[in-house]
């Protein structure tokens, strides 16, 4: 059993197996964010000028057309930020989505009825049918494995590339920041969504049900035939100018009557629970220190305020019982199995058939090319 | 002052919600279960769930469903969709709906309506009628099956032995006007309200809120259901759950 | 603990989910022994005021109640007909109430109210608390509760009334006498209210 560390500067701690520290205890995030991140990260005139040549460029590309870029919403703070931004301040005219896995809080629908509303726009959904969802997230409840979120994951992305390529969308607007985002999920907690032998290997062992309509999407397919063929680009705006989490929330708060969330991506019920209860509970892993890192090397948190919030669970142990039920009930089974499956054997992706070296050979080749700057393991 | 309700109504269809045109085209809105817990954190005033493959398939009430569906609602939940005998619908109570809606039955057996009204008290009895113009004379008739079966009831007979008979609430539905969005069919709800003292509550139409707030400008005190207009969003038919905030609703009242 | 009679009406099921999700212990009482004790009890109810009393005596609940109720005072709260039954007698039919609160049920009066459907009073209305008490503490008045009846309680002593409602007439929507409680609302299905107003009945 390892000696527990916490990086003496963030709260990242070896609950992430693959952690690394220096001689001052600092940890391989914390460097690398230092290193290879905050010297490329321009959010100042420089960061301004780079952000209005791409707004140019989407505007020109869009110009005779209905949209001019794809924006997915999810209710969250990010992409809601930014789609106040794309609009209000850009003047872009975006194609709206929001990707219904059925598992949708009252206060994500709230939020984006509010923006949509607000700004005029017109929103598409695609609703992935909830039997086919039920069962491919059951899928991955009996394998064991820690990325649960992956049925939700993958569809928000195949949709985000279908949209794309039915209305010839150049631009993708995503909401991805360093700001709050700096520190990555290690990837044995939260592995890619888009590794299609992983999944079908998992449907294939697990699943039950024909999935007729889900939109399942290969990496080849998005991050290759539609961005270097056909010259799909994603854009990350919140990237280029100061992005403080607590001015946003409120900004959104004053002008759309816009509800925060009691933690980062509890739009979603299951999500909630999942980031909540279910990997803290189950793996050790707490998805609170990666997102607190980010903030903490963002100067948006301190150390101190970290951990005192971590001293608490990340799930509220006056609901948490019904919301095991309800997670139980919604997806089938009772909470007898649902108990079952949260005691089985750990598993990893590794267990399962996975295209991770293909995923290394291509973040590597990126990395190279400068495209993409920091470390996802 | 005693406010107008102003109702959800999901369809169920394969265990998916949906939500048709003219009664046709079911278009997939998601699942029930998270629809329904998004509706009672809305606080909406009462909530109608139908099942409309039950009567058709000659299948049971799913009794699982409506068990998941009772226990989100902090508002009276009435539930309709192949209840055909009084055991049904006592089962259906038990599991915690205040309300159990009859269709087809009452029009097969209009005695049913009774018999359950003696069951579970006359107040959770409600029958659903999804009505058509016939002919020119504004005449409307009484369809079964999903608007497929046409009963050859006219409406006025079967309100009167309804009257009669004791019955807890009437829903209006006009299958012209279901999912179209482009208003009420005030002709016929005048109709209906003549011909009965019984609460009713008026379905088929709803495009805005204005509609709404027009039907319980010119009837005072009803219930007004809408499908179409709490599910979607916008020309491109987004699904988005919605219903009116607290002041939306003040202004539907005034 | 609060004590739930199950003697075959009402609607049991919506307040012991509210009390699940609330975690205060709650058991169903299904006969008389399982009344012996109790700290609090919710009496439900829904249908004729002849038949729920009936039913009342005919399950074995009334000599127990009675007992706890007026000699233990163990607070008690009637909802809907559960209320009405509290009452000495009702318009609605000729058997006696439990006589808990000295008052008569009688039948809502269309002549005052101008709009069909008149009776019953169905749907959301608000309510006036007419005394302090700590059953409607931070409850939203105007939003009020949902009701369906087409009787009312109309108490001998005004004092009784703990708060009313506005339906053609004024009538009590909630009654108290010392330990005994009567809504005529259904808290199990009036959302923040209702949940409010069962929280507050278990921890007084």
């Amino acid at each position: 059993m390892p000696e527990y560390h916490m990086c003496s500067n963030c709260v990242m701690d070896n609950s992430d197996a693959r952690i690394s520290f220096d001689k001052r205890g600092v940890c391989d995030h914390c460097n690398d964010f230092y290193t290879n991140v905050k010297p490329n990260w321009h959010t100042g005139e420089r960061g301004k000028e780079q952000l209005q040549a791409i707004v140019a460029k989407i505007k020109k590309d869009g110009e005779g057309r209905d949209f001019d870029c794809l924006l997915g919403m999810s209710g969250g703070v990010d992409s809601s930020y930014m789609l106040h931004l794309a609009v209000k301040e850009f003047g872009l005219r975006p194609l709206v989505f929001h990707v219904d896995g059925g598992w949708n809080s009252e206060l994500a629908v709230n939020n984006i009825q509010v923006m949509i509303d607000k700004l005029g726009l017109d929103l598409f959904t695609e609703v992935i049918n909830w039997e086919e969802m039920r069962d491919f997230q059951l899928a991955f409840f009996k394998s064991g494995v820690p990325h649960l979120d992956i049925p939700q994951d993958h569809a928000f992305i195949a949709t985000l590339y279908n949209f794309a390529d039915k209305y010839k969308i150049k631009y993708i607007l995503n909401g991805g920041n360093i700001s709050t985002e700096c520190v990555r999920n290690p990837m044995e907690w939260l592995y890619y969504g888009t590794d299609m032998a992983q999944i079908r290997d998992i449907i294939n062992q697990f699943g039950t049900v024909k999935m007729d309509t889900y939109p399942f999407s290969p990496i080849f397919r998005h991050k290759f035939y539609l961005r270097y063929l056909k010259g799909v680009q994603v854009v990350k705006p919140l990237n280029y100018r100061p992005y403080i989490k607590s001015d946003a929330l409120k900004l959104l708060a004053d002008t759309y009557g816009w509800k925060p969330y009691p933690q980062k991506h509890f739009e979603s019920r299951f999500t909630k629970f999942y980031e909540g209860y279910w990997l803290p509970e189950r793996f050790g892993f707490d998805t609170r220190r990666v997102q607190y890192s980010s903030l903490i090397l963002t100067g948006q948190m301190t150390r101190e305020e970290a951990l005192e919030l971590l001293k608490k669970p990340a799930f509220d142990p006056a609901t948490i019982d019904d919301e095991f039920n309800y997670i139980a009930t919604k997806l089938g089974i009772t909470s007898g199995e649902l108990r079952g499956y949260f005691n089985m054997p750990k598993k990893f992706y590794w267990d399962y058939k996975n295209q991770e070296s293909l995923f290394k050979a291509g973040a590597k080749a990126l990395k190279m090319l400068g495209v993409e700057r920091s470390i996802k393991r | 002052m005693l406010r107008s309700r102003v109702t959800p109504c999901l369809l169920v269809h394969k265990r998916g919600l949906v939500k048709t045109t003219a009664f046709k085209d079911p278009k997939y809105v998601g699942d029930p279960i998270n629809a329904v817990k998004i509706f009672n954190e809305k606080e909406v005033d009462e909530l109608i769930v139908l099942d409309i493959d039950a009567s058709v398939q000659g299948r049971e009430p799913d009794f699982e469903l409506i068990k998941n569906l009772a226990v989100e609602c902090r508002m009276p939940f009435c539930y309709g969709g192949g209840v055909k005998t009084v055991e049904q619908a006592k089962r259906i109570i038990n599991l915690g709906a205040e309300k159990v809606a009859l269709s087809s039955a009452a029009v097969q057996n209009i005695e049913i309506v009774g018999d359950i009204g003696k069951a579970v008290g006359v107040q959770s009895v409600v029958v659903v009628l999804d009505v058509k113009k016939k002919g020119l004379l504004g005449s409307y008739e009484v369809f079964i099956h999903n608007g497929k079966k046409a009963t050859g009831l006219k409406l006025k007979e079967f309100i009167t032995t309804l009257n009669s008979m004791g019955v807890g609430e009437i829903v209006i539905n006009a299958i012209d006007r279901d999912g179209k969005m482009e208003g009420f069919d005030f002709h016929l709800i005048d109709m209906v309200r003549e011909m009965t003292d019984v609460p009713m509550t008026v379905m088929g139409g709803a495009g805005n809120l204005d509609h709404i707030r027009q039907v319980i400008q010119r009837y005072k005190i009803i219930g007004v259901a809408a499908g179409s207009l709490f599910v979607f969003k916008g020309k491109y038919r987004a699904v988005l759950i919605n219903y009116p905030n607290k002041l939306e609703k003040q202004a539907l009242l005034q | 603990m609060v004590t739930i009679i199950n003697y075959g009406s009402g609607n049991i099921s919506a307040i012991c989910n509210i009390y699940d999700r609330l975690r205060i212990p709650y058991k169903i009482a299904n006969n008389e022994d399982d009344v012996e004790g109790a700290e609090k009890i919710i009496l439900p109810g829904v249908g004729a005021f002849d038949e729920t009393i009936s039913r009342l005596d005919s399950s074995g609940f009334r000599s127990i109640l009675d007992h706890e109720v007026l000699n233990n005072k163990v607070p008690v709260v009637g909802i809907c007909v559960g209320m009405q039954i509290l009452a000495e007698r009702s318009e609605e039919g000729d058997l006696p109430g439990l006589g808990w609160i000295k008052g008569e049920v009688r039948r809502i009066n269309p002549s005052s109210l101008k709009f069909k459907p008149k009776v019953p009073h169905l749907g959301w209305n608000s309510v006036s608390v007419s005394k302090a008490n700590k059953l409607f503490q931070g409850i939203d008045a105007e939003q009020g509760f949902y009701f369906l009846h087409s009787y009312y309680f109309h108490c001998h002593n005004s004092e009784d009334v703990l708060a009313t409602t506005t339906y053609g007439q004024t009538f009590a929507s909630a009654v108290s006498n010392k330990n005994v409680f009567g809504v005529q609302f259904h808290p199990e299905k009036s959302h923040h209210n209702g949940v409010t107003l069962l929280q507050n009945f278990a921890t007084f």
